[in-house]
This record gives structure tokens, sequence and C-alpha cells, in this order.
């Protein structure tokens, strides 16, 4: 079993780490205070891959294996969580459907202009009705003609002020003899296709999380996404995927928050000593330290699954649920070793903390991951 | 079609070296390593004319095992092969066997070059000898620290800052040119590259005994130089008030740091009081 990382992925560690410090470091937190997505610096992605991790080179995406992905996603969020998201969601959660469930047609259409950052992609489904409980979605979608007309409202759609292309969860046909759930390609120019404004969120606040409103959006029938009744299953096997990317983000922000902690603990003098010589503070850092460690290997191990080709569902909540506590852990005793100051804007960690509470909500919260989790204990030891 | 190589070497990333004060000696061992910045300046220069004109690049690196990424990471941005240069019998090279060794492979693996391009120093050792030496042993023209290149045919112009004056020098191929951190801002390597890079990426791996050099020979023309001790300079912050009046300050603060004061401003400053 191989625990140490390759040559590879510490080359595409070091790689990313070294454009997210030039690039993202310097803008972070004024992006974040100003709650502004630093288009720039999504351009100069675009041009390095970012926004084609796992899409095959015949697309002009990078072919990246899930470590690696796991990754650039975890070096983007050490320093930038909420362009980590940008990034893990469109990969994890937009294209990675797509490639998936697309027929040839919608790959020829859609994967290299998505690979290649042209488009950014956006996964909606939650509703003010429906998130954990994926079945219920009220949005429609009613056949006319050649196109489905869809009419609802999507909340929390990371990426959504700026995607170019979302896919709308619906419900297909719900006057019909059998309502089914379904998924579709929308692009953000076709009629009907409304922005909400941005929230106004505790974290990730250089993300454009807004609504969507589907008013009488017509998407070309040819846009489903795999077969009209497959809307659940794409959704949980996307879901999948994504808390991948999630657990990579959080731990990113971990592994920021730590290395924050450990720097000030050496600087910061009390009693006439750093306070980093003080026992309590050492065991703050032993425990940080531990747990980054170890989500970081229940994260590969996931990702290790998922290139083996196996399921990795399982492993993959496991990851999301590990890393998101050690995520919202880390950062509030990167925050305790701060004192005051990292209470204060002036310091990245109190930044860190506040975008590390989301990465336990967002793509299936906690709760679900543990529902995830207790069914395959139960079904799988069978004592 | 140019042919051009690029001397590379990785080094120690800095702010991850840790450093063992009283035995005054740096833990490389700890440390992960990372391509020096100059050689990145270098390779860039090669991508550009590469981008210019039709150019082969090759990418040569001497080192252990580990020093293999830096090669990867010359193809992800644009080199089209790589040699390694690995054997323990290397260990320790300092820049005068290490350029001669290099010499050797170049002349036996790609003989028919236009242009070297090496970085002007690198971070850990600072001797900038290598590039120098290297344009020595094979007897090419060479200039070292320059800012910009021309190719104008066969001839090669180059620019380069030297005791503040800025010359233009022109040479013709085959040259040697080590390149400064002035210009050549190195590119960020993309994804897709990296990932190439170690799916299809060519790289020749070559000890000492495929080069032709064996250990009598390293004994012979080895290392002419050994590291006694590594010290770390320490600069000490000490507050100083004068008191008096304005010329008494100013007096007293130009006869106590003269030597200093004409250090920073490249001026002996004694030298024109003397003279008024």
């Amino acid at each position: 079993m191989q625990l140490n990382p390759s040559m590879k992925h510490e080359l595409i560690r070091k790689s990313v780490r070294h454009f997210a410090e030039t690039e993202l470091a310097p803008i972070a937190a004024e992006i974040d205070r100003d709650a502004v997505f630093p288009r720039s610096i999504i351009d100069k992605m675009r041009a390095l891959n970012y926004f084609g991790l796992q899409v095959p080179r015949e697309f002009g995406g990078a072919a990246l294996d899930t470590i690696s992905t796991a990754i650039v996603v975890e070096e983007l969020s050490r320093v930038c969580a909420a362009v980590g998201l940008c990034v893990t969601v469109h990969n994890g959660v937009a294209v990675y459907p797509v490639l998936r469930f697309g027929t040839r047609e919608q790959k020829q259409q859609y994967l290299s202009r998505l690979a290649n950052g042209e488009m950014i992609g956006a996964f909606s489904l939650t509703e003010a009705n429906a998130g954990s409980d994926a079945g219920s979605v009220e949005t429609t979608a009613v056949k006319i003609n050649d196109d489905y007309v869809l009419n609802g409202t999507k909340i929390f759609v990371t990426n959504g002020g700026i995607c170019d292309l979302a896919l709308i969860f619906a419900l297909v046909d719900p006057e019909g003899a059998r309502p089914a759930n379904g998924v579709f390609i929308a692009e953000s120019g076709f009629p009907g296709f409304v922005r909400g404004e941005v929230e106004n969120l505790c974290g990730m606040r250089a993300n454009p999380v807004s609504s969507l409103f589907l008013e009488d959006c017509r998407v070309p029938e040819k846009n489903i996404l795999g077969k009209k009744g497959d809307g659940l299953k794409i959704g949980l096997v996307t879901l999948d995927n994504g808390r991948i990317g999630i657990a990579a983000q959080a731990l990113g922000l971990a592994q920021g928050a730590l290395e924050a902690a450990v720097k000030y603990a050496k600087e910061r003098h009390q009693f006439k000593k750093p306070i980093s010589s003080q026992q309590t503070i050492q065991n703050y850092l032993a425990d940080m330290f531990t747990e980054v460690a170890a989500a970081r290997l229940l994260l590969y191990r996931a990702c290790a699954l998922k290139d083996e080709g196996v399921r990795f569902g399982t492993e993959a909540a496991m990851a999301k649920l590990y890393c998101s506590k050690v995520a919202t852990g880390v950062t509030s005793l990167a925050v305790q070793i701060h004192g005051g100051y990292g209470y204060s804007k002036e310091y990245d960690v109190e930044r860190y903390f506040r975008d590390a509470k989301v990465t336990e909500i967002y793509e299936g919260t906690s709760e679900i991951q543990r529902m995830v989790i207790a069914r395959a204990v139960l079904s799988e030891m069978r004592l | 079609m140019l042919k051009l190589i690029v001397c590379l070497k990785q080094v120690p990333i800095v702010t991850e070296l840790p450093w063992d004060e009283q035995a005054g000696t740096l833990r490389r061992d700890l440390a992960s390593g990372m391509m020096n910045l100059a050689c990145l300046h270098a390779l860039e220069a090669a991508l550009q004319i590469k981008e210019q004109y039709s150019a082969d690049i090759l990418a040569i690196t001497m080192g252990p095992p580990a020093a293999e990424e830096v090669l990867r990471e010359a193809i992800a941005l644009g080199a089209d092969r790589g040699i390694h240069l690995c054997d323990r019998i290397f260990a320790g090279s300092d820049t005068y066997a290490t350029s001669w060794m290099l010499a050797r492979t170049i002349k036996q693996e790609c003989p028919d070059y236009d242009l070297i391009l090496c970085g002007s120093y690198t971070s850990d050792s600072e001797t900038a000898q290598v590039g120098p030496q290297l344009a020595e042993e094979l007897d090419l023209p060479a200039a070292a620290y320059i800012e910009k290149l021309e190719i104008h045919g066969r001839t090669l112009r180059v620019r380069r800052l030297v005791d503040n004056f800025r010359e233009t020098l022109e040479m013709e191929f085959p040259a040697l040119v080590t390149v400064s951190l002035e210009n050549y801002k190195p590119r960020y390597a993309g994804l897709s590259g990296l990932e190439a890079a170690f799916d299809t990426g060519n790289i020749d791996r070559l000890n000492a005994a495929d080069v032709g050099i064996n250990k009598s020979a390293i004994e012979t023309d080895g290392s002419r130089t050994k590291v006694r001790k590594v010290f770390l300079r320490k600069a000490n912050k000490e507050n100083i008030l004068l008191t008096g009046t304005a010329a008494n300050v100013v007096g007293d603060f130009l006869s106590k740091y003269e030597s200093k004061i004409s250090w920073a401003i490249g001026k002996d400053i004694e030298e024109d009081r003397n003279d008024e």
C-alpha cells in the first residue's frame, strides 16, 4: 500500500501552491471583505487547466487522477477557499456528471468549453423545501414540442452569480401519469434563466452564491442528462464525487489555519517567551497536526478507490464528514491561539474560521454523511 | 531548427530548510526541493526562443533521484526532453566537477547544440560558477548575467548589466549564456502539462559509466574545493542617539559611519570630503 505521495503529486502540489501564494494570497482578504469574484485570476486559471481537472485530453482537459484533483483543490483552499470552491464545484459536480452521464453530442457541445473554463458550471439541486431530501424538488419540467419548460426557484447555488451553465434538478411531467426526477443542462443564456441576488453569507464570500429563477425557461429536450427518470441517481452519484472535492477544500482550510497558528505561536511572546513554549499551545498544535494528517489519509484513500474504479461513496462520505469536522475544529483552535488578533480581520485565521463552517453543511450535511456511513456500517458489517 | 540546452538545478525550498545553528549545517534531507529560480528564468528564455523560432529544448540536471522532478517540471513547461545525470559517485561535487561532468555529457549526448542556457546562480550556493566553467570546458563564447537576448541568423546578441553599465555583446553560435533574474519571468506550469510530463515525458537517466566517468576520473578531475563550514550571518540592531547641534550631529554621524555610508552609496565620501 503506497502511503507516500508520488513525485507527480508533489510537483502538482508545489505548482498549485506557487500559483496560489503568488496570485491568490495578496487578494484573498480583500475579495472576502468586498465579496468580489476575482475574474482576472480565474482567467489565468483557465489557461492552466484548473477547469478541466479530470476531463480527458481529447476535450482539452488535464486528465488528472483523483488524488491530483484533490491536491489542486486543497492547495487553492489553503490560501483562498472561495476560489477553491469555484473550482471544485465546477469540476466535481458540474463537469463530472456531464462526463459520466452525458451523450456524445452533449459532451461535444459542452465538455471542451467547460474544460477550458470558457463556461463555468453550477449544480442546482437545493430549493426552499429540498436539500438533504433530494427527492422533494418542486421545480417542474413540462414538455412542449421539442423543449422542456422549466419553472421553479433554486437557492444557494454555488457559482450561481457567474455560471454559464447549470445542471437543474426538476420534476418532469408533474401532472403526468409518471412524474420523475430529471436533470437538465441549462445555459445561462436560455430564455427564462434568471439569476437572483448574490447571497450575503458568513464565509466563502468571494464566491457568488445566488438563487436561480426558472421562469418558463426553455431547455431543448436533447439537454436532458441521462434518462428522464435518472435525476435522483445522477444526483447521488455526482454528490459522492463532489464530497471528495469538499473534503479537499476543508483539508486545505485546516492546513492553512494550522500553518498560520504555528507561525503565530512561534512569533507571539507572552511571559517573555514564545507562546509555542507553553504546553497548552503545544497540545493544541499537536492535536491539529495529527487531525490534519489523519484527514489527509482518509481523503486520499477515497480518491485512490475512485481511481481504482471501485465503489468509493462511503469513503467519500467519511472523508467529507471528517475533513469538515477537522476544518471547523482546527480553524477554531487557530483563532484561539491567535487570541484577540485571531478575531480580527487583520489575520487570515478569522476568514478560515468563517469559511470552514459551511464545509459541514453543503454537498450533504454532516448528518447526511452519517446516514450514508451508517447505512454502510449496518449492511457491510454482518455481525 | 535551433538546438537549445538548458542546465537546471534542484535546490532546497529555502523557507522549509531547517538550520542546525550549533552544528552549522543545513538539514537538506528534511527539505523538499524546487527548481532554482534563475534556472527557471533560463528555461523561460529558452521557451521564448522556441515560441519565436523553431527550437528543440533539452533540459539537463545532475542530482539525486529526486532531482528528476525539475526535469518533469521543465517538460511540463515546454522542454522537449530531459537528461538526468544521477550516480552516487557524483555526490558532493563542487562547481568544477559539476561543469566538467556536464561538459562530458553534452559532448557525448548532444554535441550539435546551438545555445546553452544556465541560471546565473543557484540559491543554495550562489557561486555563479557552473555556467562560465561549462563554457570553458566546451571552449565556447559566453556571457554571464544576461537580461535579454536576440537571435540574428547565427549571431546571438545579449544585453546585461555589469557594474552599473548596460552592455550589449554579440557572439556566434554555438554559445553559452547565464540568465539573470531581471527578465524572463517564469510562466506557471499548466496542470495538463504536468500530467503529460509524467505520462509521456521523455527523460534519460544516465549514470557515471554511461558518460564514461569512473571513480578514478572523479578522483583526478573531481572536486577541487571542500566546504569546511556554513554559518548564518547575523545582523544586530543597535540604537544610537547622537546629540548636540546639527553640525555636531552630522559631523559625528559621518566620522563614525563613514565607511558604512561609502559602502552603501558606492562612493568614497572620505575622498570627497578631503577634496572639499
